[in-house]
């Protein structure tokens, strides 16, 4: 019995070297997030968001600082427009990407498909009350009148670039 | 049956005693996220704030350097962004400062891992991916020979045929119960 012991935990030890051996190398390590970019063109982000319904449902690919980075969970960034004060948020799947708060400040190249959100007038005014909120404003209900869109790349990688 | 029960016990021993390290770091990790809501259980954060005399809004490229000045950095930036008409915002390791360029408020964000919640977290949540994908799955696979194994390590009324078996049949039946009773409400 006392073999079957030994072999048994020699086959494990042997199955856990192999799992870890098995896949690629931790992707965070190499700031490479998801599946990383998968192209090379890119496109302003001042672009997208002066004619964004033309990219819906396009592949994107945009380059800029992280601004904004999601506290509970990381599963988005706002990336900085080469415009100032404009955004465009990458959002990912909770749990399969996980932005960590070290990548403010970073540049980042993230990629992912363009879509848009339509609120309806009851969500239009939760995220105009949010945003007055975060911007220390007064919130008036009545200034809201027609429902908004929300426009963000839906995400499928990024990577880290060193500059 | 003698041999198989005795397979069984040398199994459920065995991987008892190298699953031990790995389910404490399941185990503590488990607690920690199932209240994420009530903290953050991935870094400790840090919140200052002070007040710099007013940098006054204007052209990014003139306030840059009065805001820096004003601020009276040490350690390196990483970068920096105009993210409003006052708000200018400095991107540090481990943190960043948001200053109001109107009033001078300067509000100062830290983060730092927290101590053996990141590492537990980091491998629960597969935050890395490859290569712990692979020895978690090894990891359950154990967990399920340990569960089966250790059905049958003993005999009579204290076994499955006995109070182990009411006792399994707890276990099944909360977790089916709290399925059933989810779904129905939603």
């Amino acid at each position: 019995m006392r073999n079957v012991s030994t072999i048994l935990v020699s086959v494990l030890i042997l199955l856990f070297a192999g799992a870890a051996l098995a896949e690629d190398v931790e992707k965070t390590e190499d700031k490479v997030y998801g599946e990383g970019v998968t192209g090379e063109e890119l496109i302003l982000v001042s672009e997208l968001m002066a004619t964004p319904d033309e990219y819906i449902g396009k592949t994107v690919r945009v380059k800029g600082t992280a601004v904004g980075v999601c506290a509970h969970r990381g599963c988005w960034i706002n990336i900085a427009s080469d415009k100032e004060g404009e955004t465009v948020r990458v959002k990912v799947k909770d749990g399969v990407i996980v932005f960590p708060p070290e990548i403010m400040g970073d540049t980042i190249i993230a990629e992912g498909v363009w879509t848009a959100n339509e609120l309806t007038m009851e969500q239009t005014k939760k995220v105009c009350e949010a945003k007055a909120n975060e911007d220390g404003k007064e919130f008036k209900e009545d200034e809201v009148t027609t429902c908004m869109t929300l426009y963000q790349i839906s995400g499928t990688g990024a990577v880290v670039v060193s500059e | 049956m003698r041999t198989f029960r005795k397979w069984c016990r040398t199994f459920h021993r065995e991987l008892g005693f190298l699953a031990v390290g790995l389910t404490l770091v399941y185990a503590i990790s488990g607690i920690a996220v199932n209240h994420a809501h009530h903290w953050d259980a991935n870094y400790e954060r840090t919140l200052e704030r002070f007040t710099i005399e007013a940098p006054g809004i204007g052209p990014t490229a003139e306030i840059e350097p009065v805001v820096m000045e004003r601020l009276a950095l040490t350690e390196p930036v990483k970068s920096t962004w105009r993210a409003g008409e006052a708000e200018f915002q400095v991107f540090l390791e481990g943190g960043g400062i948001d200053v109001n360029l109107a009033t001078g408020e300067v509000v100062r964000h830290g983060f730092a891992k927290r101590t053996l919640f990141f590492d537990v977290n980091f491998m629960h949540l597969n935050s890395g991916k490859a290569p712990w994908t692979g020895i978690a799955d090894v990891y359950g696979g154990m967990l399920i020979v340990m569960a089966v194994s250790g059905i049958f390590l003993v005999r009579g009324r204290k076994g499955l045929t006995g109070r182990g078996g009411v006792l399994m049949a707890l276990g099944f039946l909360l977790p089916i119960l709290y399925a059933v009773v989810s779904r129905g409400g939603g």
